[in-house]
């Protein structure tokens, strides 16, 4: 196996973009107001953090550095693959992303679809996705599963969840 | 103590058919709520204290203790069954009752936390009855340097929490802590990370964050596990024939069981720390102690009891300091007090000389709702361990609805749904590169506490933290975070020793 594919690599490239986005914190801490006459700032504490994050983060880092230049050989048959990020070769990872956009999309619509409306479509397109072809199972389980949850989070526990489009449903409920 | 009064109290409690009745509706409640998860046994309380206005002080109380245990007991169900804990104390339990689902075993992965939430509660109340003066005494010495010291002792936990790397676990841990700095600074206001969104000025909320790390990073990766052809439909083909542990189990747990009700008592007793920080102390420090810790993690029962136990151990601590002092340990003991006040009694020290009975009665209330929850567990698990034969094509999109309806129930926001799906993300990449999630969890419940109690120390003393060195129980929690780091780290190369001499894991 390539060096570039192995978990060790992986581990070096995210030790990298951990320690960018450790500078990127520790810059944004230190523009933080400053209080006069206060003992802790309040860029203290997350500095610190950002100092005990970094310094793994080398550990990691000079690991991964070890294990590529010393103990591994070149295409290492017994080196530990690192999980592949292409959607078109790895196609579970690219319906994963897919997902993510879906759950994305949800967030977007939440509030003028209504949790209902928005759970039940977004239930039809993963099981359909991930291979459940069965469409009365996969209809009555989308909508009823959402619609139980509403009405038990609705009635029984008196949390008011946005019904969107379907508001009549609520005007009925609440009539009967 | 008058031990006549006592049974006299315990006798009225249990043969009164009220409070036996509501005590079994709040378990009922409290274990079905706890199971959802997003919704906490605090919000059960919550919700039910207006149907208890028209009733006496102890089936009133019967009720919320009954939602209460419950709850606790409820929230391991989830976390064992689809790993997603139902409430934040039970995010602990996931650890090794996960596992044992995914080896074929939900079923005695309920049980054992069903009996371990029953005997962590019991001796929970038991504590409370005998000791509660004195541990309330004890506690109520916890000053910011010892709160500090504290958190960093939950903190020590980590280590043996981290899986095979500890850089890694660390790196989690510290990424928790930063994520814990996101919004109004609580000392002086000041902003941070804020980036203009509102929402986050009170930073990211804890439970969508908690339900975006382990439900839907699991949808996620389940999803992603299907498409690849890897994952397999457990099927419940395990036989359940006694919905209680069997004896050889019970013997192989009972340590756990009782170091964990314990050291949740305890832990339960100090307020401001809750069942969310015990179970995780409670895990460490049974797996330290354990002749085999390089199990710890692959699903043993064990774990399942240390964490579980200590849960509700936490439930009769949290009362300590409620009934001996006023001061509620925990938010549902916080609930909890107002009920008291409604019912015109303020518990504090004048309750022990001026409502001995009512105190007693409230023991007595505590260890009935314990008994409810063993009642309603027992009636449950085989219902609740069918979970897992249902078709995972269709169980990950349920999760996925159920869960972000959770995470918008907290605080009704969108904003929480968005935070919950950004987490659902990241908790999902970092499990695809092997940065475990618990010390990211654990740091997400000691950060503020840290934070708070470090800054508030610190003033106090006008800069001089060395002043920490006057405060002996602070020291005793400092020596006892640095021997259980050692211990961890210890144990973590003798798990890698033995697991690159290729023992196998126990299945």
């Amino acid at each position: 196996m390539q060096k570039t594919k192995t978990k060790a690599f992986s581990n070096l490239v995210i030790s990298v973009l951990l320690l960018a986005f450790e500078i990127w914190a520790y810059v944004q801490a230190s523009g933080f107001r400053q209080v006069k006459g206060a003992y802790v700032q309040a860029s203290t504490f997350p500095q610190i953090m950002i100092i005990g994050m970094a310094i793994f983060t080398v550990v990691l880092l000079v690991q991964s550095v070890v294990k590529l230049a010393g103990q591994m050989k070149p295409d290492d048959p017994n080196a530990e693959a690192a999980p592949s990020l292409n959607p078109i070769k790895n196609k579970g990872f690219g319906a994963a992303l897919l997902v993510i956009a879906l759950c994305v999309l949800y967030v977007a619509l939440f509030d003028s679809l209504g949790y209902v409306l928005v759970s039940a479509v977004i239930s039809i397109v993963i099981m359909w996705l991930i291979g459940k072809r069965k469409p009365v199972t996969v209809i009555l389980v989308s909508v009823l599963v959402p619609l139980v949850m509403w009405f038990i989070f609705y009635k029984l526990l008196t949390v008011n969840i946005p019904m969107g489009v379907l508001q009549p449903l609520r005007d009925l409920v609440d009539r009967i | 103590m008058d031990w006549s009064l006592l049974f006299q109290s315990y006798g009225a409690v249990f043969s009164s058919v009220q409070v036996l009745l509501m005590t079994l509706l709040g378990a009922m409640g409290g274990v079905l709520l706890g199971a959802i998860p997003g919704m906490t046994a605090t919000m059960g309380v919550a919700l039910l204290i207006p149907f208890s206005y028209g009733m006496d002080l102890i089936p009133s109380i019967g009720l919320l203790l009954g939602i209460y245990c419950g709850g606790m007991y409820g929230g391991s169900i989830s976390a064992i069954l689809i790993h997603a804990p139902g409430t934040p104390s039970a995010a602990a339990t996931l650890i090794d009752g996960y596992p044992m689902t995914k080896n074929g075993q939900a079923g005695k992965a309920l049980s054992v936390a069903m009996f371990a939430s029953f005997c962590g509660g019991i001796i929970g109340a038991l504590i409370m009855t005998f000791l509660s003066p004195l541990v309330a005494k004890v506690a109520m010495k916890f000053t910011s340097a010892e709160m500090l010291m504290l958190a960093f002792f939950g903190l020590s936990v980590i280590v043996s929490i981290s899986g095979k790397s500890i850089a890694k676990g660390l790196i989690s841990a510290f990424f928790g802590l930063l994520l814990c700095t996101v919004g109004l600074d609580p000392t002086y206001s000041v902003k941070r990370y804020i980036f203009g969104m509102k929402p986050l000025l009170s930073g990211f909320s804890f439970i969508p964050t908690l339900i975006g790390l382990f439900a839907i990073a699991e949808v996620i990766a389940g999803v992603e596990r299907i498409i690849n052809g890897e994952e397999t439909q457990m099927k419940n083909s395990e036989k359940i024939t006694n919905v209680l542990p069997d004896g050889k189990t019970i013997r192989q747990i009972w340590p756990n069981i009782l170091s964990g009700g314990i050291i949740g008592t305890f832990i339960g007793a100090i307020p401001g720390a809750g069942g969310d920080i015990a179970v995780f102390v409670s895990y460490a420090f049974n797996k330290s102690f354990s002749k085999h810790p390089e199990k710890w993690g692959t699903g043993i029962p064990n774990g399942v009891a240390a964490t579980e136990s200590a849960n509700n151990g936490c439930s009769g601590g949290a009362m300590i300091p409620l009934l001996s002092l006023g001061v509620p340990g925990d938010a549902v003991t916080a609930v909890l007090l107002g009920a008291f006040i409604m019912k015109g009694i303020q518990p504090g020290p004048m309750m022990y000389v001026e409502e001995l009975p009512t105190v007693y009665r409230v023991f007595a209330a505590l260890m009935l709702a314990n008994l409810a929850m063993l009642l309603v567990g027992c009636l449950g698990v085989r219902l609740f361990a069918k979970i897992v034969s249902v078709e995972k094509k269709m169980l990950y999109p349920i999760i996925l609805v159920v869960s972000l309806l959770g995470a918008f129930s907290i605080n009704k926001s969108v904003f929480d749904v968005g935070v919950c799906v950004l987490f659902g993300v990241v908790g999902w990449l970092m499990n695809k590169y092997e940065f475990p999630l618990s010390p990211i969890l654990l740091a997400l419940i000691l950060g503020p506490m840290c934070e708070q109690n470090f800054v508030r120390f610190v003033d106090l003393n006008q800069g001089n933290f060395w002043e920490i060195l006057h405060h002996p129980i602070a020291i005793g929690f400092f020596v006892v975070s640095v021997a259980t780091i050692v211990f961890s780290i210890f144990n973590q190369r003798k798990i890698n020793r033995l697991e690159s001499q290729g023992v196998p894991e126990e299945k």
